[in-house]
């Protein structure tokens, strides 16, 4: 690969389709949201591709999964771990718990260190004290669990007003109320007008699921579509 | 991987350094390494497309979905082949158009075919769905991807199930998804925001006015798209069958001058069949 | 049953006419040779409990290991063939971890003795390239705590595997299992379980139990499983001695071991 001509390059297994996903634990509940835009380029595949389990896709009762990144890896990705939570069930007679799925996507990204699943992956859900969780995900596996955090395309306009909002970081004299889970909510739509605003890959719709120990709502709010 | 073309770019990790996964016994490195060799030599896997087909466009109306393709295959700028179909259907309640590469498509209309076949042997009552389908390409799209191996085109899937109908898209890298109006090629440009708007200002069209919004989009594409002809096949999705149509000619009128083609059609097609 | 030996009882994978698999059933018979092992389940945690054969006084009474532990929160008692156990411990311990790799959890036990039941089925199937082609000549009691709490499995030779509130296997299964059922309540406590096994190992045992032929380890939701040093056996057992509730059980158990 270090010859001096240049070498043209047909064909590359990886493209990115965008999509923004975001995040936020509370004391009993999580809330997890992305857009339904799924573009290449300049051009805009669907508006609606919460069908195809692109962003987001309920897990178990009490997990959901946001994938954003290429499309092909987030089709596959998600499949594969909708597969092993069913094996898991069957094996083990019981649901998988957040952490559990946490640490087995953990793995499943490593195996493919070295052609990794191009995602963005956020788990939300709640821990085995019914307590909200959050994990976040780099393509090769390395995660973390946090109380809030956005991923894919517009993760850098969303992470810092997080940080203010949810975080209070750097604030003097700041009360740091505990996050509501309506607060939470009008957050991420917010936040989310905001990102549509000034990322093109992010955009149409975004789907708000909220996680409680009841189990998973979900909600859809509109973005500007241009 | 390759070279990139950046000024003070490194492709290596560290010099005279060890490789990425030389020194550990990493889960999974056989499979990356295969695959990855195969990466590097990827002249003789990866072909580029050498017989192309431009646009497909699809539509669902009320009732069904609506395809059409022009019957060109051009061989770069060569308008080489004049009359090839590149819709095809499979089974009696799907179709498959294929953009890209016309090699790659006909292998896997001649693998669907075999499949269909091999289903109607079984004869158990159980018969492929226009999204089974779908999800089956998705999955071959994909796989092939993974061994850099890709068929290179973009497939759309469309269809009636259950009187539920169906239109979606796979590429050649498996990025797949739904969509109420579909266009590849340059149609993603110049075709997609005319089938949007004709969707959103009727969501619910009937199939005369998909079909006038399907012909002005082949037009448009014929005045812009230069790999394209004016001659295309539409497939129509009835709630239980599969119409074929040749469309003579798109009407075309260049700069003043009119050539005055009629809108034609040819016989419909029973269910199922090839045309 | 062995009147009717017959050329049905040499393959491993050969049904009798009547439907019975010889090998699996002298399998567990083999058990019946090997030295006692109790488990018993309450609701603080399980007690695991061996008798060790020391069959020379020149035999290092440590180098016999009859309990070991497959997680820091499950372990396993043995009886039989203890060279046949290796391979289930082993797999036992790599599913065990493999889990905890994937899942950041501990296995749960029945989780455990599936994964190791299935080890059972595979050998038992006949391939060119299997070299053991029999049926593990050995029991296992697992004991430990997960998400349900303390949990006791038994896995016998055949790969079946049940619950057991306390299960006994070996040579003095039965005199020991009907002690178990008479001593065995709900509202047991995990030191009365202790003292209970002792005792009950102690009827059924040939030598005089002392602290070097026994082996004892529990399993409790804070301290996950550890076994008892022989100091821990010692005023365990002398305790015992003095446990009148154990003393009123005592009738039947010399009857049980007269009988034997």
């Amino acid at each position: 690969m270090n010859s001096e001509r240049p070498v043209q390059q047909y064909f590359s297994p990886y493209t990115f389709n965008g999509g923004t996903v975001l995040a936020v634990a509370g004391e009993d509940f999580s809330v997890i949201a992305a857009d339904t835009r799924l573009s290449q380029g300049f051009a805009i595949h669907t508006r609606d591709s919460s069908k195809d389990v692109q962003t987001l896709c309920g897990k178990t009762n009490s997990t959901v999964l946001g994938c954003a990144g290429f499309h092909g890896d987030c089709l596959t990705l998600t499949k594969l771990i909708t597969a092993r939570l069913q094996m898991y069930e069957h094996e083990h007679g019981s649901k998988m718990s957040c952490p559990a799925i946490a640490q087995m996507l953990s793995t499943v990204l490593y195996y493919r260190r070295f052609f990794p699943y191009y995602t963005y992956n956020i788990l939300a859900g709640l821990d085995n004290e019914g307590k909200g969780c959050v994990f976040s995900f780099d393509p090769v596996g390395s995660y973390e669990r946090e109380t809030y955090r956005a991923g894919g395309s517009a993760s850098a306009l969303l992470q810092p007003l997080l940080d203010n909002q949810i975080g209070f970081k750097n604030q003097q004299g700041a009360t740091e109320v505990p996050l509501t889970k309506d607060k939470a909510v009008f957050l991420v739509k917010d936040v989310f007008t905001a990102a549509a605003e000034r990322d093109i890959y992010t955009g149409d719709a975004v789907i708000i699921s909220v996680i409680t120990k009841d189990g998973v709502t979900e909600e859809a709010f509109p973005l500007r579509r241009d | 991987m390759a070279a990139m073309n950046v000024p003070g770019f490194q492709d290596q990790l560290w010099g005279n350094g060890p490789s990425p996964g030389a020194v550990y016994n990493f889960p999974g490195i056989q499979m990356v390494l295969k695959l990855l060799s195969k990466f590097h030599q990827q002249r003789e896997l990866c072909k580029y497309p050498t017989t192309t087909g431009t646009s497909v466009l699809g539509i669902k109306f009320d009732g069904g979905v609506l395809m059409a393709a022009d019957t060109l295959g051009s061989y770069g700028s060569l308008a080489r082949f004049r009359e090839v179909s590149r819709l095809t259907a499979v089974g009696n309640n799907t179709v498959v158009g294929g953009s890209g590469d016309y090699a790659d498509f006909q292998y896997l209309k001649s693998v669907l075919e075999q499949k269909v076949i091999d289903d109607a042997c079984l004869n158990d009552g159980h018969g492929y769905t226009p999204k089974s389908i779908y999800s089956w390409l998705t999955r071959v799209m994909y796989y092939r991807r993974t061994r850099f191996d890709p068929l290179w085109n973009q497939v759309v899937v469309g269809g009636v199930h259950n009187g539920e109908s169906f239109l979606g898209c796979v590429d050649k890298i498996g990025i797949a998804f739904e969509a109420p109006t579909i266009s590849t090629g340059f149609g993603a440009y110049l075709a997609q925001p005319i089938l949007r708007d004709a969707l959103e200002k009727n969501p619910s069209m009937p199939l005369d006015q998909a079909r006038q919004v399907i012909t002005r989009c082949l037009q448009v594409l014929f005045y812009r798209d230069a790999r394209s002809l004016n001659k295309s096949k539409k497939h129509l999705h009835g709630v239980s069958r599969v119409i074929s149509r040749v469309m003579k000619n798109v009407l075309v009128k260049w700069n003043r001058q009119v050539t005055q083609q009629t809108l034609e059609t040819e016989d419909s097609v029973p269910a199922g069949q090839q045309c | 049953m062995f009147l009717t030996r017959s050329e049905y009882d040499r393959g491993v994978n050969t049904f009798s006419p009547e439907g019975r698999l010889f090998q699996v059933e002298y399998a567990i018979e083999a058990i019946k040779l090997g030295s006692t092992a109790i488990g018993i389940q309450t609701s603080e945690g399980v007690v695991l409990a061996v008798e060790k054969r020391i069959t020379s006084p020149l035999m290092e009474p440590a180098s016999v290991e009859k309990i070991v532990e497959i997680d820091s929160h499950v372990g396993c008692a043995m009886s039989g063939l203890i060279a046949d156990s290796r391979t289930m411990v082993d797999k036992a311990r790599v599913e065990a971890q493999n889990h905890w790799f994937t899942y950041n959890e501990q296995m749960s036990v029945e989780s455990v003795t599936q994964a190791v039941s299935t080890l059972r089925l595979s050998l038992e199937m006949t391939t060119a390239e299997k070299e053991l082609c029999r049926p593990f000549g050995v029991a296992l009691l697992f004991g430990g705590v997960d998400v349900k709490g303390p949990q006791l499995y038994h896995l016998d030779p055949s790969g079946t595997f049940f619950q057991y509130d306390a299960k006994a296997i070996g040579s003095g299964s039965e005199g020991a299992q009907q002690a178990l059922e008479e001593v065995y309540h709900k509202s047991m406590t995990l030191r009365e379980a202790c003292k209970s096994s002792l005792t009950i190992l102690k009827q059924v045992m040939e030598e005089k139990l002392n602290a070097t032929n026994v082996e004892l380890g529990t399993a409790t939701p804070d301290k996950k499983f550890r076994m008892f040093t022989k100091e821990e056996i010692e005023t365990l057992y002398k305790r015992s001695n003095n446990y009148n509730s154990v003393q009123t059980n005592r009738n039947t158990l010399w009857h049980l071991v007269f009988i034997k």
